[in-house]
């Protein structure tokens, strides 16, 4: 079953923008779905109609088999947003920041309490409880932010740019309360990201939108597959050698496209293993000096970069 | 139960910010202790007895105003933290998102016109009233407070910031303050200026507010005029505010 299913939405502000175009997408039940994009793609419009928050112009979109235009109400207890920007009340204590979002949700004190002291110990807050809440890390902050928008133990889980600003570590530790909020809590994430390593490493669904629908949607692996082609690096001790014996190359293969970068020669191919076998028969059969050779395989990066070029869209 | 959730929020960011009971109840208090002292003795010959108490009803609309126009600036302060979108999106009725933000605003103008009244007793100001007239003002004082909320927490959705906010505000209030019968009586006023004083409805609970607090009593008709006038204008007050909040997503 789809915890998110969207189907041809349109969103156009009444100030003119048309922020989303026929968009299609869908999540299953306790993913980590990834929407990426660049600014200005629609991201935070979806993300602000799927939390009830905006209403789409057209297009149907179903939350948990319920319909966002008519069940709105109960839609909202079943979801909870972590907004790019911390959202805590910092005019409460920790606790009370959790027994407020509780009664938001209407959960039963007994179950609140509960719930909070398992929240607290699990994204690891006991030793912050005494402080007030304004003096605590923008680390610790989004941690309390997210643990307080699991009080409720929403369904799904909105994330909007969660690590953005967060060094490596914090955006590790990050990663792994993600995972562990999707395994022992069984809740599914949607996320939006511009880290696209962030993507790749967290995501089992990932989507690119561009223009306001998608380009792509699929698992890390099958998005990178799409390109169906790889790069055979050629390296060289210097760039020197590699910019010597790159019209050797060309010349010896000139169907494919050969590019320089550092004291590397890459070979954009379609068919890599022959090509490779050919240009290292070819290598040695010359003489040709060189440090070694592979084959890359495309990063997220590299399809992200590719599908969101403009005229180059591609859907697979 | 969510309305009271909401309130008991608003009003544990009222104590943390209680520079803002002070900062709002600051002038009021200057009007009532340096103003009334200054202007008494211009007054003599009006038959006004206590002008201290005089200028007390004008005052607990005043102090009114601006406690509930702060109010209007905690939804500034939401939308930077974030919390105000995070409100939006939980299972929560829109009329107990607003009630429960106006109700903050009539408790704090109820603190401060406490504080003030307090303080008016220094001043030798005689209240008159009896417990039924006492109740009967402070329903009053509540039914002013909610209708101001109720357009200060519209007027705050529609300006960009507090900056203007605050601008639009003061704009509003002091007009309506000074062409009120807040500071003087309405007998000798007559032309285009009595009437735009007597369309004034803060004259009215003003005029309403001081014959039940220094006479003790006042004419049934009159008052049930008040309550009716102020009914009507605080359920469009909150209509509305809570329009303008359910505009807010409708962008």
């Amino acid at each position: 079953m789809y915890a998110i299913e969207v189907n041809k939405v349109v969103k156009k502000y009444k100030n003119g923008v048309q922020a989303l175009d026929r968009l299609s997408l869908s999540v299953q039940k306790g993913q980590i779905f990834s929407l990426l994009g660049q600014n200005g793609a629609g991201k935070s419009t979806l993300i602000r109609i799927l939390t009830t928050y905006l209403q789409p112009t057209a297009g149907e979109v179903t939350m948990l088999g319920k319909d966002i235009y008519s069940e709105a109400a109960a839609i909202r207890s079943e979801i909870a947003c972590v907004s790019q920007h911390i959202s805590i009340d910092t005019h409460l204590s920790l606790e009370e920041n959790m027994i407020f979002q509780s009664r938001l949700y209407k959960i039963p004190k007994a179950a609140a309490q509960k719930r909070m002291e398992k929240l607290i110990a699990d994204f690891d807050l006991s030793k912050y409880r005494k402080y007030p809440v304004s003096s605590y890390s923008g680390g610790v902050k989004r941690r309390l932010d997210i643990a307080l928008n699991m009080m409720s133990n929403p369904h799904i889980l909105f994330l909007d740019e969660p690590t953005v600003g967060m060094d490596i570590q914090s955006r590790m530790a990050m990663w792994d309360m993600m995972r562990k909020i999707r395994d022992d809590f069984g809740t599914t994430i949607f996320l939006t990201t511009h880290y696209l390593e962030e993507a790749d490493q967290l995501s089992d669904a990932i989507c690119i939108m561009k223009g306001g629908k998608e380009a792509i949607q699929g698992s890390p692996d099958t998005l990178k597959s799409i390109l169906r082609q790889s790069v055979i690096q050629v390296k060289f001790a210097d760039s020197k050698d590699a910019q010597k014996y790159l019209p050797l190359l060309q010349q010896h293969q000139p169907a494919q496209t050969f590019s320089i970068r550092n004291a590397s020669v890459l070979c954009n191919s379609s068919d890599e293993h022959p090509s490779m076998a050919d240009l290292m028969s070819f290598l040695l059969e010359y003489h040709i000096p060189l440090l070694g050779i592979e084959i890359l395989q495309p990063t997220l990066e590299d399809v992200f970069l590719r599908l969101t070029q403009d005229g180059r869209e591609g859907c697979a | 139960m969510s309305v009271f959730t909401i309130l008991y929020r608003n009003i544990k960011w009222r104590f943390h910010n209680s520079f803002t009971i002070i900062v709002t109840i600051l002038q009021p208090l200057l009007w009532l202790v340096l103003y009334s002292a200054v202007a008494s003795q211009t007054m003599q010959g009006t038959g006004i007895v206590n002008y201290t108490g005089f200028i007390l009803p004008g005052l607990i609309i005043l102090v009114s105003f601006s406690a509930c126009s702060s109010g209007g600036i905690m939804n500034y302060m939401m939308k930077a933290d974030g919390s105000f979108y995070r409100i939006l999106i939980a299972p929560v009725r829109r009329t107990s998102i607003v009630l429960g933000q106006l109700l903050e605003a009539v408790l704090c103008t109820f603190l401060e016109v406490f504080i003030m009244g307090a303080i008016s007793l220094l001043f030798s100001v005689e209240i008159a009233a009896d417990i039924g007239a006492i109740l009967l003002a402070i329903l009053l004082v509540f039914l002013g407070a909610f209708f101001i909320s109720g357009m200060a927490y519209g007027i705050s959705l529609i300006l960009p910031n507090e900056v203007v906010y605050e601008t639009v505000m003061n704009a509003i209030v002091l007009p309506l303050f000074f062409l009120s019968t807040a500071l003087f009586p309405a007998g000798g006023m007559d032309g285009i200026l009595g009437v735009i004083v007597n369309l004034n409805p803060f004259t009215h609970i003003i005029n309403a507010l001081r014959s039940l607090l220094l006479n003790g009593t006042l004419a049934t008709r009159e008052l049930l005029f008040v309550f009716i006038l102020y009914l009507v204008m605080g359920g469009i007050s909150f209509s509305w505010a809570l329009h303008r909040l359910n505009r807010e997503t409708a962008l």
